[in-house]
């Protein structure tokens, strides 16, 4: 799909004004026994405008994206800011402008597969795990891709187009295990059409092996002992501390609702080792899995160094906040549907790595715990994590040892991450995920392996 | 906006000209005007118009589903031609169907228009109302919405159902801060027809702003026990979700639920009853059309622990040989026991009263574990101090067979009514 044309409309702004047309088109195939139990695509998008009057704001969204959908919509969302203005008293927000200019389409240059072409994929996929895993009790498959495009043209001089893809494969096994069925999820893919992630199903064969390697492990596994270990949290893990127990609450909306990260700026709250970014799209030279180069308040997204070698130094903005803290925005306002308004999230939310091999920090464990997988996570305004803790390993002695069942892991973040001792020299991103806050949205995460002291749920 | 019933007529009519065997469209319009107080101020009106089709098509048994917004003549053509597309390069499937046909029916229920001046004012109230009484309370985000939606479901089996529903709704997070110490945040909403009661005397709002306010000073726990834990209304609800899931399609056809050949045994103690009752007057937020577009009727899942139900649609229940269910689940009722909550706290030795749970998604053997939030140390019959950094693990199965006690008192959340309830042999352990 082309750009909207929105410059023409500019002339309906009076106030402070976002005006964004966004579609949202999504793919999902879903296989479970090797019937395909879901074939679907949707649509989903429309127009919005949001306006900002005497310090509040009014918004408004159509399916309709034509003129006079466009006037309409900005024309109510000036009366639902006027209509706030009218009942208290506030002064002018006074939001501070880094317009963002520019197109950012990542389409695929490839030949599009079809549907069919994508059932056939899941299909050879399915019939090589039931032929070379017939111990399974169940096998799910499921595919989606997720294209959204936003034109975005706001009063104060921004203009900016992007299309970003997302495609991702989940693969679930199950085996039974004394009677009791026991799975593991794998994650494949991110940033990019199905084209530009995904090649031919041979090619996922060889994790496929390691990841039913790692399902008998844990189905002949143990449970893990409840309360502190000393722990190496592998990359995925590292990624999602940094995105739930750190990135929440120094998100400044969060901020102002009275986290505790807004006791802490410039003080120390982790470790020395410890540097914790929040990238805008590109990260030690690498594109990151949710590149945002211009956020929906048409702000040019920058990165924002969160923890800086331990020490709490900045928090993510929108205008409206940065207006508050007396500082720049920093490009971390999204929508995840045209009919959302922008809200500060997440973008691409990463440990930087250390210099130590995964192998010397399990070696310099004598008894604990190597945990490898999440799976849900919450962090709390506290600081205070959990996350479920899908795949791991006991560490006797400096040697991996008998697998884990599920567990889960929490503890107050900046208090863990005073503990942390040692960062792995590589870096894993993962982004198949969906953060919540009131709206889903696509977010990266990444980091390098951590050692740290944390606290397990046991049995 | 206004639903087109020729609109969802006329995609059947192409469907089956398309050479569709079994065609269903699903057309539904939705308005919604929300506020949104964002740290303590409200900071925004925002209002959306939407609308969605849904269309599916069976061809010899193969499926395709397409959803769109886009309602313009041309958009919807292209949509029917798509959707016959992805049947045709479907698997076939023999539990690939549609709902049976009856007579049609309409349900209406609720306001057309919100009061937007009456939901100002009660958030308003809301704001002035903590000032007095909960001052250490911090809204980090409170949203009160009024939507109103109208869904039409017809299919090529002559099912022509129609309901439309106006709700009010309000859900917050907040913490509460008092000098350098801050509580853990909590959540709670509830749904209403009308805004004539003050928000803060519906569900549980007001307990949860004095419960949060008394969290700010935690302790954390030095050991590790087997102990009871008292679920509140709040945290039991989200615990009953989980349950049901077992019961749902996706556990039965794989074979993973616990559940999957429980059906006319004792799944729980006998005190718990659980009714989904979406089609009740108790429910204000219920529905009467399934996700499969047959008619809704309320029904008992579990009846004195026994389980009576799975929580089938048609594709699951023709996929494992079980039993359509009678509706798509929520809504709970949970029947009242016969303990006074003060009765329940008073038998306790030593436990802790759950007021949230933040922990992973149950393993499908129903193993748990996570964190105890906004939750508070019971010792010797008495409800003692504020706790963080402790940790909850468990069975969901083994817990519900171990239900000691379920409260005479009840919340009633507007899409759900839910009491107090009291098990054991969970374990607790400190940080």
């Amino acid at each position: 799909m082309e750009p909207a044309e929105l410059r023409t409309h500019a002339h309906l702004f009076d106030d402070y004004t976002e005006l964004r047309v966004q579609q949202n088109r999504n793919v999902g195939l879903t296989m479970i026994n090797g019937d395909l139990v879901r074939n679907a695509r949707s649509v989903q998008g429309g127009v919005s405008a949001r306006v900002a009057r005497a310090g509040h704001w009014g918004f408004c969204s159509t399916p309709e994206v034509d003129a006079s959908a466009m006037e309409r919509v900005v024309g109510r969302a000036t009366t639902n800011a006027k209509v706030l203005a009218g009942r208290s008293q506030r002064q002018g927000l006074g939001l501070p402008s880094t317009a963002g200019k520019g197109s950012y389409d990542r389409q695929t240059d490839q030949d599009r597969r079809s549907q069919k072409e994508l059932i056939e994929f899941l299909q050879a996929i399915d019939a090589h795990v039931k032929d070379t895993y017939p111990k399974l009790s169940s096998r799910l498959l499921a595919l989606t891709n997720l294209d959204m495009q936003k034109t975005l043209l706001t009063s104060d001089g921004a203009e900016a187009f992007s299309m970003t893809p997302r495609s991702l494969l989940y693969l679930e096994m199950t085996l039974e295990a004394e009677g009791e069925p026991i799975n593991l999820m794998k994650a494949y893919g991110g940033l990019g059409q199905f084209e530009d992630r995904f090649g031919d199903p041979d090619a996922l064969f060889e994790d496929l092996a390691r990841q039913y390697e790692h399902l008998q492990n844990k189905a002949a596994g143990i449970y893990a002992e409840a309360g502190p270990k000393t722990c190496i949290l592998d990359a995925e893990l590292a990624g999602i501390l940094a995105h739930e127990a750190i990135g929440h609450t120094t998100e400044a909306d969060f901020v102002m609702g009275g986290s505790i990260a807004g006791q802490y700026m410039d003080k120390e709250v982790a470790s020395p080792m410890v540097t914790l970014v929040d990238f805008a799209h590109t990260a030690l030279g690498e594109t990151c899995p949710v590149p945002v180069h211009v956020d929906d308040e048409g702000t040019e997204a920058l990165d924002c160094t969160i923890i800086d070698q331990g020490v709490l130094r900045h928090y993510m903005h929108n205008k409206e906040s940065a207006n508050h803290f007396e500082t720049s925005p920093t490009g971390n306002a999204r929508a995840f549907l045209f009919s959302d308004e922008p809200l500060i999230r997440m973008r691409n939310t990463a440990i930087l790595p250390g210099l130590s091999k995964i192998e010397e920090m399990i070696a310099s464990v004598e008894d604990g715990y190597y945990l490898m997988k999440p799976g849900n996570g919450q962090a709390d305004t506290t600081s205070e994590f959990m996350f479920a803790v899908t795949l791991g390993y006991e560490i006797k002695n400096g040697k991996l040892g008998r697998g884990l069942r599920a567990t889960t892991i929490s503890g107050v973040a900046f208090d863990m991450l005073k503990t942390v001792s040692m960062l792995s020299d590589d870096m894993v991103w993962t982004a198949s995920g969906m953060c919540g806050k009131k709206q889903p949205i696509p977010v990266g995460m990444g980091g390098p392996a951590i050692k740290c002291t944390v606290s397990l749920g046991g049995k | 906006m206004l639903l087109d019933r020729n609109l969802a007529e006329s995609c059947i009519d192409a469907l089956k000209k398309a050479g569709a065997d079994k065609a269903q469209c699903v057309l539904s319009v939705q308005d919604k005007s929300e506020y949104t107080v964002n740290a303590g101020k409200i900071d925004l009106l925002r209002t959306t118009e939407n609308g969605s089709l849904t269309l599916t098509a069976i061809l010899e048994g193969k499926k395709g589903t397409l959803s769109l917004n886009e309602l313009d003549a041309e958009s919807v053509a292209r949509a029917v031609d798509e959707v016959i597309g992805l049947a045709q390069i479907s698997q076939p499937d023999d539990a690939n169907d549609i709902a049976e046909g009856g007579e049609p029916r309409s349900f209406d229920a609720g306001p057309t228009e919100p009061d937007l001046g009456a939901m100002y004012d009660r958030i308003e109230n809301l704001l002035e109302y903590s000032k007095a009484h909960h001052p250490l309370a911090i809204y980090d985000q409170l949203v009160s919405d009024f939507s109103s939606t109208d869904t039409l479901f017809l299919n090529s089996n002559g099912v022509d159902l129609r309901e439309r529903r106006g709700i009010y709704s309000v859900n917050a997070m907040f913490s509460s801060r008092e000098g350098a110490q801050s509580s853990s945040f909590n959540y709670t909403g509830y749904r209403s027809r009308d805004t004539e009661k003050e928000i803060w005397e519906c569900g549980s709002f007001d307990r949860l702003l004095r419960e949060n306010g008394e969290q700010v000073q935690t302790e954390t726990l030095d050991d590790k026990f087997e102990g009871e834990v008292l679920f509140t209304p709040d945290c039991l609800g989200e615990f009953l979700g989980t349950l049901t899931g077992f019961l749902g399609d996706g556990p039965l056809i794989t074979g993973n639920s616990i559940y999957k050949d429980s059906i006319g045994t004792q799944i729980t103690a006998s005190s718990l009853t659980l009714h989904c009752r979406p089609t009740s007057g108790e429910i204000v937020s219920g529905y009467h059309i399934t996700r499969d577009g047959t008619l809704a009727s309320d029904a008992t899942i579990i009846d004195k622990g026994q389980l009576l139900t799975h929580l089938l649609g048609i594709y699951g229940a023709k996929k494992t040989g079980g039993q359509r269910a009678a509706n798509d689940g929520g809504c709970f009722v949970v029947e009242a026991g016969d303990t006074p909550l003060s009765k329940m706290i008073e038998s306790v030795d030593r436990g802790i009263l759950l007021g949230r749970f933040s922990g992973g998604n149950p393993t499908d053997n129903g193993d748990f574990s996570g964190v105890a939030k906004n939750s508070f140390l019971i010792e010797d019959g008495r409800v003692t101090q504020a706790l963080s950094e402790t940790m909850l693990s468990g069975n969901i199965a083994k817990m519900l067979h171990a239900i000691r006690a379920i409260s005479t008192e009840r919340i009633d959340y507007g899409n759900a009514i839910i009491p107090w309830l009291l098990t054991e042999g969970l374990t607790i352990s400190g940080s």
